[in-house]
């Protein structure tokens, strides 16, 4: 006998939860392959190749929720799942006050495939190990470099989404990244450099385009040139950001605060609140008339851009800070309602199969200015320019953070004169974005993707995408990262 | 309130496993062959704004199979249990395998040994379901409704059976239960907070711990801005941990060796307040001592620091190895301690204080500089001013820049080792420290 096929499955589940008496339910059945091979120091430290299929049905009950989820994909285990997230459902409208309501979505029935030119799992091991080998040999060429890393890593997502209202979407996408980063050590003093593709949905032609050896040797180099600079003076200096560096910039103050359930007290407990509360939504100015931050869960490429959320809404683009005015959140189809909008932005993303989807971050971008890079930092008296991820932190409203970067050049008079090292800056996020006196034009624009956004109880890692084009900022405090305390 | 069935599924027992791993074992064409198994069971109740907001169950079983020819290795893992799977897993390893560099640092399976059994799967843990939690959920919630107060929070149990098998006879299996509860109180603009976890879910404490978020919540309502600054300090037990989170995951022995790591030439050496001692205690019945480790290695009691002096490092085997360390410690149920008088209570503490920033918690704390260990992050739920003994208003939130190996060089008064649970550092048991200095960078808007 043939085992069932997933639309089975998924028909066994939503038969139970209609039977129920529920007023919604919906079955996500997934299978996922991993490939992740790294390199350290000159070896393969592992190649890894993980499995991981199963399925998680989402129960609604007198307007509580209910989930539950297993790696067993049986004709036992889908009932059994399927009327204990009924069971649980139940037991949270016993003592639920505001009733769920979901907000309206027209049913769907359709396929969304990534296309890919070279699928990264037929690419042979020997060609990606030799690729990771050879990366770290470049790096380790240069005199001063005495750690190296480098990895490859693939994922392929099959899915299905089933629900009770009729929709039914299935998924095949791809996703992938490469990176590498050198460590140099001069006179007891150690500094890292990397570079990363980014993570995006397309197939390994990602990483032949981004020619990770010639990557390798150009941050190689820079690291042992950031490892003698000298340390930054502490002081307010103007910044240019780079697309990458921007990217975490916008992650963590717009992209969290624009997350409804946050701001409606759902991650009090964890992930935290926002200072961004709907009774700004349209009047609040968060930056100044260049910062236009608009969420787009249709560009092609990118991690958000999935044809639908797994409330099975459409992905959708729209405005949340538009000429500095604070205008748009990401929802859900529960919180949607709450501020009176008739339709989710589509932003609801569990992990996986085991997870039950929560309010995500959009692919959430920078639009660009009319300025080139050249004309932002030649407007510079005193200034630095910043490329690439360093330390992070931000308090649980998403005011007071601190960005430090990957390689800093001091800016004087106009031009890039030499490297720093030890740049924090900090501040308040509207105070921050309102200091933004220009964007790079469209040809500067770039793009980065998050695949370990945390958030949740139990925790989950987001997906998403931040596009930018590099932006300046005036007056801003910087401190040393070394010896300041 | 709706009875639910806390019948959960069945886990993988130690003859079901002793089973698959055989199915590999047998099969295996490599010189050496490694099964690990992981089936997890969880579940988890997560309300906010006095409601539940989320009411999960997921079980999830995995099992991984590493294969070496040689110093060529691979590994393949699946969440298929069936015999084809897994069969189809071992030859997605091997075919991995064969295709690799040969790892100059691969290293055969750990000889076989006895584990030490620990009373890691409590019975009431293993048979809590989402009514139990749903129960404790409704308890706290109750609390705070009562109170006119607003409560997000959390209660969760699980069961872990873990396994690892390999084909020089090594094998080891294990339940291990956990269960945890958090809450953030709001009153208005002002949050207090509490959270416990431990083995057995009877441990939970949810009553004390709802009652000290409420009661810190409240007086939280009135708060003043200080600035930024050199601030005595002191530091509750969760805070504690947050920063010795930080020194303990910089240890690794490998960075150390290469120069890149904080504490580059300072094994055996003091590298905090001579009172200091580090310990791991995975018979403590408050902490989540296990077995073994993932390596297949037995975990044991150990001392990291012993009077300030660095006495470990987290090595990976071939390390060990290479640098003659024979026995590699474990550090999943550490005890920070200070020798000498304690204070009985963190009241006490507040007490002998003239002035002071009390803080209960840390949150989002990373690295600045690996070269200094210089951390920053926020303090959460719950800072205070203390003057001439006594808590005088809440401030707000600082943002803070400061290295664990600066401020623990020295430490006024602390308090005995207590339970320390914080969503970013799992458990550990850790004082409260009254500290003479702690650098506050900038304060934020609440």
């Amino acid at each position: 006998m043939s085992s069932p096929t997933w639309d089975e499955f998924a028909e066994l589940a939503l038969k139970r939860i209609t039977a129920s008496g529920a007023e919604y339910g919906d079955i996500r059945i997934q299978d996922s392959s991993t490939e992740h091979i790294e390199g350290e120091d000159h070896r393969i430290a592992s190649i890894r190749d993980a499995k991981d299929i199963g399925f998680g049905v989402r129960v609604l009950y007198h307007g509580a929720w209910g989930f539950a989820a297993s790696s067993v994909l049986s004709l036992e285990e889908v009932p059994r799942v399927a009327d204990l997230a009924v069971e649980i459902a139940k037991g949270s409208a016993s003592i639920a006050l505001e009733k769920v309501r979901l907000a309206e979505e027209p049913i769907h029935r359709d396929r969304v495939v990534t296309p890919y030119r070279i699928n990264p799992f037929t690419v042979p091991l020997e060609k990606k190990s030799d690729l990771l080998l050879s990366t770290m040999e470049a790096m380790h060429r240069q005199t001063g470099i005495v750690r190296s890393s480098a990895s490859l890593w693939a994922r392929r997502d099959t899915k299905v989404f089933v629900s009770t209202e009729g929709s039914r979407i299935e998924w095949d996408l791809l996703t992938g990244q490469g990176e590498c980063t050198a460590t140099a050590l001069h006179e007891g003093r150690f500094a890292s450099r990397s570079f990363s593709t980014p993570h995006l949905r397309k197939g390994y032609e990602l990483i032949e385009e981004a020619d990770l050896l010639r990557e390798g040797s150009r941050v190689a180099t820079q690291a042992i040139e950031k490892v003698k600079a000298p340390v930054v003076d502490a002081g307010a200096y103007d910044l240019v950001l780079d697309p990458e560096h921007l990217s975490l910039t916008i992650h963590e103050s717009c992209g969290h605060p624009s997350e409804l359930d946050r701001a409606l007290g759902y991650e009090a407990n964890y992930a935290g609140t926002s200072f961004l509360t709907p009774e700004k939504l349209g009047n609040f100015r968060y930056g100044s008339q260049h910062v236009n931050l608009v969420a787009d869960n249709t560009e092609q490429e990118t991690l958000a851009a999935t044809g639908y959320d797994d409330d099975g809404v459409v992905c959708q683009q729209w405005d949340i800070i538009r000429h500095g005015i604070f205008v748009g959140y990401c929802t859900n189809r529960e919180v949607a309602p709450k501020i009176r909008e008739s339709r989710s932005r589509g932003s609801n993303r569990a992990d996986g199969w085991g997870s039950i989807p929560i309010v995500r971050i959009a692919n959430i971008g920078l639009e660009p200015g009319a300025a080139t890079v050249d004309q932002l930092i030649a407007d510079v008296k005193r200034g630095i320019y910043i490329e690439g991820h360093g330390s992070y932190s931000i308090d649980q409203r998403r005011y007071n953070f601190q960005f430090g970067g990957d390689a800093f050049w001091l800016i004087e008079n106009g031009r890039r004169v030499h490297m720093l090292r030890d740049v924090i800056y900090h501040g308040i996020t509207p105070e921050f974005w309102n200091s933004c006196d220009g964007v790079a034009d469209q040809s500067a624009r770039r793009r980065y993707g998050f695949i370990t956004c945390g958030k949740g109880q139990p925790g989950q890692s987001g997906w998403m995408t931040h596009a930018a084009s590099p932006a300046r900022f005036r007056k801003i405090q910087v401190i040393r990262g070394e010896g300041s305390s | 309130m709706t009875v639910v069935n806390d019948k959960g599924p069945k886990m993988t027992s130690r003859e079901e496993f002793r089973f698959l791993s055989d199915l590999v074992l047998t099969r295996s064409s490599a010189d050496h062959t490694i099964v690990r198994l992981r089936d997890h069971h969880a579940g988890t109740t997560r309300f906010a704004n006095n409601q539940v907001i989320q009411n999960v169950d997921a079980r999830r079983g995995s099992l991984a199979v590493t294969v070496a020819f040689g110093g060529q290795q691979g590994t393949a893992s699946t969440t298929d249990f069936t015999a084809g799977a897994i069969q189809e897993t071992l030859a997605r390893a091997e075919r991995i395998a064969t295709v690799s560099p040969i790892d100059p640092e691969y290293l055969p399976p750990p000889d076989p040994c006895v584990f030490p059994i620990r009373d890691t799967a409590k019975p009431e843990t293993m048979a809590a379901g989402p009514s139990r939690r749903l129960e404790y959920a409704s308890e706290a919630i109750g609390q705070c409704r009562m109170e006119n107060l607003t409560g997000a929070g959390l209660v969760s149990s699980s069961t872990t059976a873990v396994g690892i098998a390999a084909d020089n006879g090594l094998f080891g299996y294990e339940r291990r239960a956990g269960a945890s509860f958090s809450l953030t109180v709001q009153a208005g603009d002002a949050t207090g907070w509490s959270a416990a976890a431990h083995r057995s879910i009877d441990h939970l404490k949810i009553q004390e711990r709802t009652l000290a978020a409420i009661s810190q919540a409240k007086r939280s309502r009135d708060v003043c801005e200080l600035p930024a600054g050199r601030y005595p300090v002191i530091l509750e037990p969760a805070a504690v941990a947050g920063l010795w989170a930080w020194l303990i995951r910089s240890l690794d022995a490998k960075s150390y060796l290469k120069g890149t790591s904080a504490f580059a030439e300072k094994l055996g050496r003091a590298i905090v307040d001579a009172r200091i001692t580090l310990q791991n205690s995975p018979d403590h019945m408050d902490l989540f001592g296990e077995g073994f480790s993932g390596d297949g290695l037995p975990s044991t009691p150990s001392r990291w620091i012993d009077h300030g002096i660095l006495k470990q490092l987290v090595y990976d085997r071939f390390t060990a190895k290479s640098q003659g360390v024979a026995t590699i410690p474990t550090l999943e149920a550490p005890i920070l301690s200070v020798e000498g008088s304690a204070a009985h209570s963190i009241q006490d503490l507040i007490k002998s204080a003239p002035r002071a920033i009390l803080v209960t918690n840390f949150w989002y704390i990373r690295p600045v500089n690996p070269r200094e260990l210089m951390l920053t992050g926020m303090t959460r739920d719950g800072t205070f001013l203390i003057e001439n003994g006594e808590i005088v208003s809440a401030v707000k939130n600082f943002r803070f820049h400061e290295s664990p190996l600066r401020v623990f060089q020295h430490i006024d008064h602390w308090t005995v080792p207590m339970e320390a649970v914080n969503s970013e550092t799992g458990k550990v048991l850790a004082p409260a420290m009254a500290l003479p200095h702690f650098q506050f960078s900038s304060p934020t808007r609440f």
